[in-house]
């Protein structure tokens, strides 16, 4: 068959070919060296399935249809053929719509050949042995079965006494798959409807209980097959004779639909969805920017495991105003989008034992200083591609521990696909139509069945997660949301359809950004002051009047305006910051649209009287006197001018000078003051000489310090005996034993070696004795020391060289020999 | 400016600008399902809360419409997220219903079974369910009608309650538009009117009025409306007699209708009377009062100054809630912060308007505050600065440089009706004796209460220094000028009180002068400018003098 294949393939015209290419481009993945080579690959079991994945759910039933018309004797089919059978249900599809999906399938290659002799490509039956939920033909698998489906009229008669339970089973089983697994037991527990052989049972009404699936197994109706993981648990098959029959009212293949489902939903005003998303999107940057700056304030530890722990979660979700799972997807957005980092702890570790911090990046302060609809376009481009799936957050792994923001369990490679696939679906919908979740899902299931199973939950937080970052409004696409799904998918078709960039400069991506910004509010440049001291900004405020807020006024309410009130505390907070009352009065009268009230004049005024009553300063030292004639007369004496000393008040002067230098001075222009201490009682001292260090006379020393020391006998003796010693040893070193010294140049080692040396060691270290070593080094090269052995234990030999008095540790796995000095 | 008059903030607050044209209409829309919060003269603040949402369902509102509401009048983008909150949070409401069954009495019925499970296993409702009936019905004894109500609103899932209301026994009761005894004709106000009706069609519930803006006929009519025997609890026994002489004035009830149920008298007629004191008095560490509520099958329960209510009457209300519940205030705000009891035993807020709105009205003077700042002398700075912390504002609040300043003030208005309002004894004496002029205070015996009232109605006694008794309740329409020199703290409902005291209109129209005296630089200044709070959010502008300027020669006018 294969050969027949590649025979097709090798008549092709070039653009057939290049079109097969286009629509399986892993098939070029590399490049196949000749068309043999593609046949084969074209047929291989992963190809295949990967072009089933991106077919319909019709086209896919299409496929059903021609594998359950192959001939048998020659494996081929007719487009004829799968037109009947298609077509046979209630509810026929449209032969043009039948027609259209065999095209789709001969497009690919998974049928080919003529018209009337179709060809399946091979490997199609590995991937799914039951074409459309039906199983084997009952001659595969039981004669005595097959006999009983070749008598029509008693196979009838066998269903319809089958009992309530048992036809639940065959229902189930015609539906699809054909195959089921039996609890263990049930087949040698007494079928069903043998009622005299069974004990009542409460759960059922009282009527015994039997086993339906042992009925249907008596009667032929299934078919035990081997199979099932473990072998523990029989399977049952139903065989496909039945299956046909039980599908009398669905058609053959099960319920058809050549086109998706139609959404039921009215579509949204486009202006109210455009309006919901967009007003989302200030809530996620505001969002985003109150978590970035909580994080700037208080860096998040990263755990050892990785991510953000979930205190940490809280505590910014808890000072940012918004739930967990808005924090945890505003964090993962924003990391994604670079605009937090880690960076690694100086010095020790952390609370959590953790070295690395979350905190914001340079990028944060350029991304802050753009527009409010740039800014959300980097995060939502970020969302668009980033291999995270949020949803898991919060959950736990396979070994039961929660995974964590930002943590490498929450990494899925699918992740954007499942993006793109469920915004494609909004996207393909009319504009502002508005479906429900299950809608979505259905779509997504029709559209390509074989990729949407079992990522229900993961579509679902898509689209959680398009609602919170405002992708899409009361469920609708956004204008935006589109273009800039748009730009995103041109982009990376942009990248190989136009190699040298010609065409990108001409759309830069711009458009998502300005169809946002003009849904979003301009930037005001007033606000209005109430009586009640509060400060409404009716709108975002241009940057310079936000910086003048922050100064002279607590923020109290944001979100599409802001409210500000103005306290005692903050107008000294503006006093502070270098404001006079008339900068104040001026602001507040050039920013406001309506008058100033009089409290808020008077509050200033008050608050800025009240400025600074108490001063602060430093000063070394303070000269204090009850008589202040007497202080004037410090004061305006010349001789202590380099004091520069100060009036306070009428009774205190004070200078930069330490107390000491000021006393002296004083003192030497002729006063008479006296130190005092803190408690005011005064400090009387006496001068004290000063000194140095002391010293150690020159007397004790030796008179001629050039004269050669006296040594004394017994030390003398103590020298020869060392230099002794150390001769003694160097000559020893040359006369280590020669099984010692290296085997290698005396033959092989003996076998047994590294066990006598053990035990010549382990007496050693019993007589204390001096032993030889031979031992191999970390270089592998061979040496040998004379050693007294001290300890042996835990793989280790302590022992004491004699020569150097050091104590040495040998691996006993090194050591070659020992042999004792004699 | 473009767009709608409306900013929704994603703190739930709704900033709405009056100057704006659509202003009118929007504020007329979002009333329902809004609470105003601040009412300041350019911007308002309205608040979405649970409570609020909740109460739009119970009127008949559905989030739709809320929804919409928020996006027309809008002028920005509405995050989708809080109107899908809005929309969840409506969406809890009536899930469950309290109702009467025909059989099983008063049960609660889900609508969503799975609400009922998940409040049923709730251990704040131990006790107060009783058997289940079916999968979607629980029976609840009667008595635990209010308790469950307040249950339910915690739990979040509030119960629509359509258990009805007893009539109670009927007695007729007409209001005397007509004029009664030679009296002038009159009509109920306008918002008298709504607030009636609201009342009525929600069943029982709040009615927030300025001071001064006729609550009392508010009351009257209510009675008017249920023509049956009605138990009004009020603060004092002076505030008891005025709603009797109101009501006689008023309605078709005579005097012989109308009880007194105080620590004085102890009658129980048709129309009953009685003050929180008397109910809430103990012996024993009973309360030996308590028979009044079911003395009689009361068809009507009126509180005046609800936000005053105490703690125990609470508990008594809330095995009451088969009766008509109104509740009367100025002000919605319990320094004790239980707004949400009262809206769950005696029924959410029916009926709100601004005081500027009535002001422009012309139903309450307009009235002009001023605060004035006293600058103590050098001693009395000296003994506020070593004071102990607790006794800081009392001497800051009874400096006696106040004395001359309030003189000065009283100089000003030489022909008004003036009262001197202060919270400490001693510092009225003084005022009593510097000014001569009479003092009412906690111990004044009510006939003597009675005689000076009456004096100052008349004009006899031009001025009249009054203790915290003087706070609630007390018709005085001829005074114009309050001068407050101390008072409970930071006290924001008693500022609002006091201010009620001078807002009756006039006769010939003319202002109404409030004036506080606080001392400059001390915990005085503190505590005004939290007891301003809630009239500034009103939208009362304070001014701020020096009470050199009080003092001074009159200063020549300039602009």
């Amino acid at each position: 068959m294969s050969t027949s294949l590649a025979d097709h393939l090798r008549s092709l015209p070039d653009e057939s070919l290049a079109a097969l290419l286009q629509l399986r481009p892993d098939l070029v993945v590399p490049v196949p060296a000749d068309v043999a080579a593609l046949a084969l690959r074209a047929q291989s079991r992963v190809s295949v399935s990967r072009a089933l994945d991106g077919l319909d759910q019709f086209t896919l039933q299409i496929m059903d249809a021609a594998r359950l018309t192959r001939d048998p004797a020659d494996g081929t089919t007719s487009v004829d053929g799968v037109l009947a059978l298609a077509t046979t249900g209630p509810n026929p599809p449209a032969p043009t719509a039948v027609r259209a999906a065999v095209d789709r399938l001969r497009a690919r290659f998974l049928l080919y050949g003529p018209d009337s002799a179709l060809h399946l490509v091979g490997g199609i039956d590995e991937i799914s042995p039951y074409p459309a939920g039906l199983g084997r033909p009952a001659a595969e698998l039981d004669p005595r079965t097959a006999a009983l489906c070749a008598d029509p009229a008693k196979l009838r008669r066998t269903l319809l006494s089958a009992p309530p339970s048992a036809r639940a089973i065959l229902d189930r089983l015609a539906a699809g798959p054909p195959v089921g697994s039996v609890p263990p037991g049930a087949l040698q527990a007494p079928a069903v409807g043998a009622d005299d052989d069974l004990p009542p049972d409460d759960t059922n009404g009282g009527a015994p209980t039997g086993s339906p699936v042992r009925w249907l197994v008596d009667h032929r109706l299934l078919v035990r097959v081997s199979g099932g993981k473990g072998g523990t648990t029989g399977m049952v098959e139903l065989p496909r004779e039945i299956g046909l029959l039980l599908r009398r009212e669905t058609g053959p293949l099960g319920p058809l639909s050549s086109s998706p489902p139609q959404v039921a939903a009215t579509p949204r005003e486009p202006k109210a969805a455009d309006s919901a998303g967009a007003g989302q999107t200030m809530e996620v940057v505001r969002h985003t920017e109150a978590l970035l700056e909580q994080l700037a304030a208080e860096p998040a530890p990263v755990l050892r495991s990785g991510g953000i722990g979930v205190r940490d979660l809280r505590r910014l979700a808890r000072a940012t105003g918004s739930d967990e799972s808005t924090a945890a997807l505003l964090l993962e957005v924003a990391y994604a989008a670079g605009l937090t980092g880690e960076m690694e702890l100086p010095g020790v570790a952390g609370r959590y034992g953790a070295d690395q911090q979350v905190l914001p990046t340079a990028g944060y302060e350029m991304w802050r200083a753009a527009s409010l609809a740039q800014r959300w376009e980097q995060l939502a481009r970020a969302w668009l591609t980033m291999t995270r799936q949020v949803g898991l957050v919060g959950q736990r792994d396979d070994r039961d521990r929660p995974i964590t923001v930002l943590s490498a369990e929450a990494e899925r490679a699918g992740a954007p696909a499942a993006r793109r696939a469920v915004l494609g679906i909004l996207a393909d919908l009319e504009p502002a139509s508005a479906p429900s979740v299950e809608e979505v899902l259905a779509l997504l299931d029709w559209q390509a069945p074989r990729r949407s199973r079992g990522r229900e939950n993961t579509h679902r937080e898509v689209l959680a997660e398009a609602a919170t970052l405002g992708v899409t409004g009361l469920g609708a696409l956004t204008s935006y949301g589109r273009l800039l799904l748009a730009e995103a998918t041109a982009n990376e078709h942009g990248a190989t359809d136009d190699p040298l960039g010609l065409l990108a400069d001409a759309e830069d991506g711009g458009g998502a950004i300005r169809a946002l910004d003009t849904l979003l509010p301009a930037p005001v440049d007033h606000f209005l002051v109430q009586a009640d001291l509060t400060v409404v900004v009716p709108g975002p405020p241009e940057p310079a009047l936000a910086a003048e807020l922050e100064v002279v006024a607590e923020p109290e309410s944001a979100g599409g305006a802001s409210v500000h009130r103005i306290t005692t505390s903050s107008v000294r907070r503006a006093l502070d910051a270098g404001y006079s009352a008339d900068d104040l009065h001026d602001l507040f009268r050039r920013r406001s649209r309506t008058p100033v009230p009089q409290g808020l004049t008077y509050l200033v005024d008050d608050a800025a009287r009240k400025h600074g009553g108490l001063r602060i300063g430093s000063a070394g030292a303070y000269l204090r006197s009850d008589d202040e004639a007497l202080l004037a007369e410090v004061l305006a004496d010349r001789r202590v001018e380099a004091l520069a000393l100060r009036r306070l008040a009428p009774t205190v002067l004070v200078t930069p000078y330490q107390g000491g230098r000021l006393l002296s001075v004083l003192r030497e222009a002729g006063y008479a003051p006296v130190a005092e201490d803190a408690t005011g009682s005064t400090v009387l001292t006496r001068p004290r000489a000063r000194r140095a260090p002391a010293r150690v006379s020159v007397g004790n020393r030796t008179l001629d310090p050039l004269a050669t020391p006296h040594l004394p006998l017994p030390r003398l003796l103590g020298v020869v005996e060392q230099i002794r010693r150390g001769d003694a040893v160097a000559r020893a070193a040359r006369r280590a034993p020669a099984v010692v010294r290296g085997a290698a140049s005396d033959g092989p080692v003996p076998a047994h070696s590294h066990h006598d040396a053990l035990a010549v060691l382990q007496q050693a270290v019993r007589d204390k004795a001096l032993v030889w070593v031979g031992y191999v080094d970390a270089h592998g090269a061979t040496a040998s020391r004379l050693v007294r052995p001290v300890s042996l234990g835990a793989g280790y030999l302590r022992a004491e060289d004699e020569r150097t008095e050091m104590l040495h540790t040998f691996a006993l796995h090194r050591i070659t020999a020992a042999v004792l000095e004699k | 400016m473009s767009g709608g008059p409306l900013i929704v903030q994603s703190d739930k607050t709704l900033l709405l600008e009056i100057d704006h044209p659509d202003a009118q209409a929007c504020r007329m829309a979002i009333a329902p399902f809004a609470e105003l919060e601040r009412s300041p003269e350019h911007v308002h603040t309205y608040r979405l809360t649970p409570l609020g949402l909740w109460n739009a369902r119970a009127a008949g509102h559905d989030a739709e419409g809320v929804v919409d509401a928020l996006i027309k009048y809008s002028r920005y983008p509405v995050p989708h997220a809080l109107l899908v909150d809005v929309a969840e949070t409506m969406d809890r409401y009536g899930r469950l219903q309290l109702a009467n069954d025909p059989a099983h009495g008063l049960v609660l019925r889900a609508l969503d079974r799975v609400v009922l499970v998940e409040v049923a296993k709730s251990k704040k409702l131990a006790g107060m369910l009783g058997n289940r009936i079916d999968d979607d019905t629980i029976a609840v004894h009667p008595s635990e009608r209010g308790r469950l109500k307040q249950a339910l609103l915690k739990l979040g899932w509030p119960a629509e309650d359509l258990a009805g209301y007893v009539d109670g026994e009927a007695h007729p009761i007409e209001l005397a538009e007509a004029g009664k005894d030679g009296g002038r004709p009159w009509t109920l106000r306008s918002y008298q009117r709504e607030a009636v009706e609201a009342f009525w069609a929600g069943g029982s519930g709040v009615v927030v009025l300025p001071c001064g803006a006729g609550k009392t006929l508010v009351g009257a009519a209510a009675m008017a409306e249920a023509k049956a025997t009605t138990l009004i609890l009020v603060t004092n026994t002076v505030a008891g007699r005025q709603w009797k002489r109101e009501l006689i004035a008023r309605t078709s009830l005579t005097e012989e209708e109308i009880g007194e149920y105080s620590g004085e008298r102890k009658e129980i007629r048709p129309v009953t009377i009685a003050t929180y004191q008397v109910l809430t008095s103990r012996r024993g560490g009973a309360f030996t009062h308590l028979d009044l509520f079911g003395a009689r099958d009361w068809g009507l329960v009126v509180y005046d100054e609800v936000h005053l209510l105490p703690a125990p009457i609470f508990r008594f209300t809330a095995d009451l809630q088969a009766r008509r519940r109104l509740g009367l205030t100025a002000t919605l705000v319990r320094e004790d912060g239980r707004e949400g009891d009262v809206f769950s035993l005696i029924g959410p807020k029916r009926y709100d308007a601004p005081w500027k709105d009535i002001e422009s009205q012309g139903w309450i003077a307009p009235a002009e505050c001023v605060e004035v700042r006293v600058t103590l002398t050098d001693a009395e700075r000296m003994a506020y600065a070593t004071a102990e912390a607790e006794e800081r504002y009392r001497m800051a609040a009874t400096a006696r440089t106040k004395l001359p300043v309030v003189r000065a003030l009283l100089d000003r208005h030489p022909d008004e009706q003036t009262l001197v309002i202060g919270a400490y004894i001693d510092q009225l004496h003084q005022l009593g004796e510097y000014l001569d002029a009479p003092i009412v205070q906690g111990s004044t015996t009510n006939r003597e209460r009675e005689r000076l009232f009456d004096a100052f109605r008349t004009g006899e006694i031009r001025t009249l220094v009054i203790s915290k008794v003087g706070n609630f309740s007390i018709d005085l329409p001829e005074a114009a000028v309050a001068i407050q020199v101390s008072g409970t703290f930071g006290s924001r409902q008693e500022e609002a009180q006091r201010l009620g005291r001078v807002l009756r209109p006039k006769a010939d129209g003319r202002q109404a002068h409030f004036y506080t005296v606080v001392s400059r630089d001390t915990i005085d200044t503190e505590y005004a400018a939290h007891r301003q709070r809630f009239l500034a959010e009103q939208g009362y502008a304070y001014t701020i003098v020096d009470a050199d300027d009080v003092l001074g020669p009159p200063l020549p006018t300039v602009d």
